[in-house]
């Protein structure tokens, strides 16, 4: 790890302020940062510890919104016992427990892919500024199956999906305020002039995020399938919600994790089942519309049938 | 830079570097060695602790970070000659081989204990999910902290 | 005193045989009889060593700060294979605290010009701390030439120049033996690289006074890293003492000396402080040591009723840049059934990556895979009971040898083991799961292995003036118990409370001791401190009967008392101890070569029920069933301990472990615990162990043999069994991965 300099905020101001100078990062959990500081993936110059800014930890719940400070840990969402199911169900497996006392909300949002490529520093991949994505030729058994980029990352984040499901917002911090946009928005497939998996800069700050009172009445359910019993990113996750009208499904939302760049929305699939009732045939066409059009690589064909059968268990379970 | 923290009900100070995690920090400048570094990326958790009473990976905090907090590590469980429950369990059921991933798997069980005096098996295994042992094989592990249920909370 | 004598002895080590001349002194004794009344010797004991173990209070290598003590990281080559041109330090050399960079030009005694493999050593950077040296090590900056390399197992085989033979066996005739067979299966098996992970990295700690070295090492052999490290910096054997009080893990990767025990050793000397050379985690994926990746084809032949005509293995195993030795994958075929015709070959296959070492069971591991598998492929050919067809060709003799093993009860390990996993469930097929998508089934493998162990072991007790007595040996810990059991020894022959019995061990400057490795330490060490405690019990005696006035040859010792005949004279000890004032009785003891006429052979059978997800490939263990006979049992609560976690190794070799290579760059992808996956406690499965009770006391004064590389060998192939006989899908290469089972599904 490099030298850098290390201060402490209590505010959110004092951090936006901090985080302009150049060649500087936000510490939170530091779970993620530290991992990619001491790979020299980063070499920042300067760490600004946000975790003594109030503000921005706790959750505050009601009827039609539930509130989350981006420095709250997965493991104090886990425990509150307004948290909605499939968010507990997501972080069930998330990580191991001493991580889930240390990573927060924020951080997992916005933490970095695991492409193993990535995350090696002696391997210049394209999302470092190579001239290829080093998974197409090398060993992509956890890579992508879908999406038209160079990049073959998935996303890591077992929250993520689970709160798209949900519709969730995220609270940013910028210079006139506050500003709130879609979780989805904050993932984006990287381009040659943006490398990196997510909308937002080092500088920008999150605050919260937010679900509406209508996804927290929805049927919601997270599915996560790894090689070993636990202490595995996701190698495919599916989050699906809907609401039952007369045991018929509205609003539906199938968001896998793990299989593309971003989190990965078939509108077909979601459509199939829209003002359906959910039985076993339904439930594995939604699931064969949903992974129609996956395009796997050499190594990773599995991640195809896994997607399948968890998008097809993942309905059946919006039932009960 | 200089941190000051309470470790094992003591207030300390230790010189450190910035980039420093709190593991090395106990482990040579604070004189703790018991914590023990095995992977420093937060995949084994031989190097668990309290904060706060938050069981986390020493290895995946800054030094810096600590400053003003409080520490507990497995030296401070036994006093002396006397064990604490937790560490007499682990040794009556066969539980430690090495015992490399022992301390970290002693201060993982006190905390799951701390907070839940009869876990079910099920709620052990959540709790000690995020310590890899590569001698043992688990079972005598889980039967330890059975034990050491029956010991503090009969 | 005893006269010493010379003589031949055939140790089994790490699957192979080695005939060596050793010293031993005085006569060996039986071992205890089965109606014996031990106190100590067969009853679970709790470590002596625990308390230290759990309150963080036992020191490891890892643990040691000397004062004065400086910290070398190794600069290592991204390049599978290069030319290094030059090595630029001064940018490293100019950060604050760092004392000393060395590469080739520097240290011609540490470093290569040309390296093989991604993670070869290329230079060293010393600094006043860890952090600073690691900081430091990446402003050195070399310049390399690119070589051509390979680091694909199947690639490398195909390139003669990378294959070696190295071990080749037969007997009969196996043409013939496949033209008499009306079935014959012929299967190709592969196994991953597996990588070991102790939890302790391995390192050493440097240093020197005057002309003699102290290192602090984590070794699982510290007379063979003395040996080494003396030889690597010329010096006397004398002149290197080595020391391992508490190691964290080996599983055969710390059998000898580290090229960072070199480094320390040698840049103690020259920078006149104490130097700390350890791993990290990724260097302890990279570095040190594997269990070869194998390729190994199998063809077996039977007769339509189940009996073995011929059986032919060949394995390719791939040792990386280690072309020295293979481990025996064809061992298992060699000598486990009783087959006629065999022919067996073992090549050794060169790739650019770093070298393989012991594994626990190396070669036994993954040749058990291949044999016990097409076993049950053929056992489903024949549509017999996997376990009637391993009974129906059961060798009563030693194949190999022809003749009687010391002790064979491999037929009550598969009959209580049946029983205990309730095999008779078993169907053909498999069983149905709580859903459609769920199947389940058993399958059974076979563990045969040497570790019956031998001379050369020394050991000293000295019997002290307060009752304790004192065991030294060369011995070090690796985290067994073997310290544990050597007390119990001790103890059972000096009728003394196991707290009385201290150890003095983890250092060279001691009576040699054998390495805690092969299965073999307590049967190698434990018959020598036996007869250590013979020898001072019977000078106790003599104290004793002199002070009673009878005659020695008249008392015994019993609970603590001299006891002059039945129902005579009682003296306790402490009374003995107590009237002696200042005193040492010493007592020696060798350990004495192994039976000529016998072989000495460890078995067992493993029984795997599993439940297997067809839509996913998920395989989940549910329950492994392992009964070992081994002989005499020392610590059943320690031997437990062992088998279950040698059953949980294999478990990860069997559907998580194995390092991932990538080919076009030849670096190791999964180089950490998060990616490279080791079971979790979630993981592991109801695991049921048994021992058969019968005394092995033919192969030593004890009755037993080791136990420590038994519980791996078998488990892959049940568990392999058990998938193929829940769900049909045959995969015949390790891990087992959802991949690989949807593949096989697909078939």
């Amino acid at each position: 790890m490099k030298s850098f300099s290390y201060a402490k905020v209590a505010t959110a101001e004092e951090a936006a302020g901090l985080l302009k100078q150049r060649n500087t990062r936000l510490i939170a959990g530091g779970t993620d940062l530290l991992g990619l500081m001491k790979e020299r993936l980063i070499e920042p110059d300067r760490l600004v510890d946000v975790n003594g800014i109030a503000q921005l930890r706790g959750i505050t719940a009601t009827k039609e919104n539930f509130r989350v400070g981006a420095l709250t840990t997965l493991a104090e969402l886990a425990a509150h016992q307004a948290t909605p199911l499939i968010i507990k169900e997501a972080l069930a497996d998330a990580a191991t427990p001493q991580l889930r006392n240390m990573a927060t909300v924020g951080g997992n949002l916005v933490q970095r892919n695991r492409c193993w490529y990535f995350r090696s520093a002696e391997h210049r991949c394209w999302l470092k500024g190579g001239p290829r994505c080093l998974a197409v030729d090398g060993d992509n058994r956890y890579h992508a199956i879908y999406g038209e980029g160079e990049c073959r990352q998935v996303t890591p984040s077992d929250l993520a999906p689970a709160l798209i499901a949900l519709d969730a917002t995220v609270v940013m911090r910028t210079d006139e305020g506050e500003d709130s946009l879609p979780l989805a928005q904050l993932y984006v497939a990287p381009t040659a002039r943006h490398r990196r998996e997510h909308a937002v800069g080092d500088d920008d700050l999150i605050l919260a995020v937010r679900i509406g009172g209508d996804a927290l009445r929805r049927h919601a359910t997270y599915l996560k399938f790894m090689e070993r019993a636990t202490w595995q990113f996701a190698v495919v996750s599916v989050a699906a919600s809907a609401r039952l009208v007369e045991g018929r499904a509205q609003d539906v939302r199938i968001v896998a994790g793990a299989v593309a760049n971003i989190p990965w929305r078939v509108k077909a699939a979601e459509d199939l089942l829209a003002g359906e009732k959910i039985d076993d045939a339904r439930a594995l066409a939604v699931a064969e519309r949903f992974v129609r059009d996956a395009r796997p690589l050499r190594d990773n064909a599995y991640k195809v049938a896994v997607l399948r059968e968890l998008v097809r268990r993942a309905v059946l379970r919006l039932k009960d | 830079m200089r941190i000051h923290l309470t470790v094992n009900g003591l207030e300390r100070e230790a010189d450190v570097w910035e980039g420093s995690s709190l593991l090395t920090a106990l482990r040579e400048d604070l004189g703790l060695p018991g914590s023990k570094n095995a992977c420093e990326q937060g995949e084994c958790g031989s190097c668990s602790v309290l904060l706060d009473d938050q069981l986390l990976c020493s290895c995946l905090v800054l030094a810096a970070a600590a400053e003003g907090h409080r520490i507990r590590t497995v030296e401070d469980l036994g006093k002396d000659e006397r064990l604490h429950p937790v560490q007499r369990a682990f040794v009556d059921a066969g539980a430690v081989q090495c015992g490399f991933c022992t301390p970290g798997f002693i201060v993982a069980s006190y905390a799951l204990l701390r907070d839940n005096p009869e876990p079910s098996e099920a709620e052990i295994r959540e709790a000690l999910s995020g310590n890899l042992c590569r001698c043992t094989g688990y079972g005598k592990i889980i039967e330890a902290v059975r034990r050491a249920s029956r010991e503090m909370y009969r | 005193m005893p006269s010493a004598r010379v003589v031949k002895n055939r140790t089994e080590f790490e699957g192979k045989i080695y005939e060596e001349l050793a010293l031993v002194q005085g006569a060996d004794i039986p071992a205890w009889s089965a109606d014996a009344e031990l106190r100590h010797v067969g009853r679970s004991r709790l470590r002596v060593d625990g308390p230290q173990r759990v309150s963080g209070r036992a020191r490891y290598t890892t643990d040691l700060m000397l004062p004065g003590m400086l910290h070398a990281r190794v600069v290592r080559s991204p390049h599978p294979h290069a030319r290094v041109i030059r090595v630029d330090a001064k940018r490293a050399l100019a950060l604050a605290g760092v004392r000393s960079v060395v590469d080739r030009t520097s240290a011609p005694e540490l470093f290569d010009e040309e390296v093989h493999y991604v993670g070869a050593p290329v230079a060293v950077v010393v600094g006043e701390t860890e952090e600073i040296a690691a900081d430091a090590a990446h402003l050195v900056e070399i310049e390399y030439e690119s070589l051509p390399f390979v680091v694909d197992l199947e690639e490398a085989i195909a390139d003669r120049t990378r294959v070696q033979r190295k071990e080749s066996y037969s007997r009969g005739d196996a043409r013939r033996g496949f033209r008499e067979a009306d079935i014959v299966v012929d299967a190709r098996y592969t196994t991953s690289t597996q990588l070991h992970n102790c939890l302790e990295p391995h390192g050493a700690v440097a240093q020197w006074d005057g002309e003699r070295l102290t290192l602090w090492e984590s070794t699982q052999a510290m007379f063979d890293v003395r040996k080494g490290v003396a030889k690597a910096i010329r010096a006397r054997l004398d002149d290197v003492r080595v020391i391992c009080d508490y190691m964290g893990g080996g599983f055969g990767s710390k059998l000898g000396h580290g090229h960072y025990s070199e480094i320390a050793a040698v840049l103690a000397k020259r920078l006149g402080r104490p130097i700390r050379c350890v791993m990290d985690r990724r260097e302890e994926n990279l570095v040190t040591g594997n269990r070869s990746a194998t390729v190994q084809r199998v063809r077996v032949g039977a007769t339509k009723d189940g009996k073995l005509t011929a059986l032919e293995h060949v394995a390719w195993s791939g040792t990386g840049t280690e072309d020295g030795w293979v481990a025996s994958t064809t061992g298992p075929s060699n000598g486990l059934y009783e087959v006629a015709n065999v022919r067996s070959e073992q090549f050794l296959v060169l790739t650019n990556t770093g070298p393989f070492s012991a594994f626990r069971a190396p070669g036994y591991v993954e040749g058990t895979f291949a044999l016990e598998s097409a076993m049950d492929e053929l056992a489903d050919k024949l549509a017999l009971d996997p376990l009637a067809l391993r009974r129906k060709n059961y060798a009563k003799l030693d194949p190999q040898s022809g003749k009687h093993y010391s002790l064979k009860r491999l037929d009550q390990c598969y009959s209580r083991g049946a029983e205990l996993a309730g095999w008779s469930r078993r169907k053909a097929g498999g069983t149905a799961g709580r859903h459609a998508y769920l199947r389940r089934g058993m399958g059974v493998s076979t563990q045969v292995w040497g570790g019956g162990g031998g001379p050369p072991a020394y050991a000293t007790i000295h019997l002290n003036a307060d009752g304790t007595a004192i065991v030294r040996a060369g011995l070090q810990d690796i985290g067994s118990g073997t310290k544990t059991a050597i007390a119990q020894i001790a103890a059972e022959e000096l009728s003394l409370p196991l707290e009385r019995v201290r150890l003095s061990i983890g250092e060279t400057d001691a009576p040699y001791g054998p390495a805690s490795g092969g299965s073999m330490t307590t049967a190698s060490l434990g018959p020598a401190v036996r007869l250590a405690a013979v020898d001072v019990r019977r000078q106790l005696l003599e104290v004793a009967a002199g002070l009673m006035e009878v005659r020695a040859s008249e008392i015994h010792l019993t609970d603590g008392h001299a006891v002059a005949g039945r129902g005579g004279k009682k003296l306790a000890l402490d009374e003995v101890f107590s009237k002696l004032q200042n005193y040492t009785v010493i007592g020696r003891g060798s350990r004495h070569p192994n039976p000529e006429d016998v072989r000495l052979r460890s078995f067992g059978a493993h029984f795997a029920e599993v439940e297997v997800d067809i839509r996913t490939g998920a395989v989940r263990v549910l329950k492994i069933v392992a009964v070992h006979q081994i002989g005499r049992i020392v610590n059943p609560l320690n031997a437990k301990s062992q088998v279950e976690g040698g059953v949980t190794q294999a478990l990860g070799y069997a559907v998580s472990e194995g390092r991932v290579l990538d080919r076009l760059s030849g670096h190791v992808m999964n180089a950490n615990l998060e990616d490279y996956k080791i079971p979790t406690v979630k993981d592991v499965p109801d695991i049921v162990v048994e021992f058969v009770p019968d005394l092995d006391r033919r192969a030593n004064n004890l009755g037993g043999i080791g136990l420590g590389e038994p519980p791996i060998i078998p488990t892959a192939a049940a568990i392999a069994n058990a998938v193929a006989n829940a769900c049909g899908a045959r995969v015949r290469t390790l891990p087992i991965t959802p991949a690989r089972v949807l593949e096989a599904l697909r078939r």
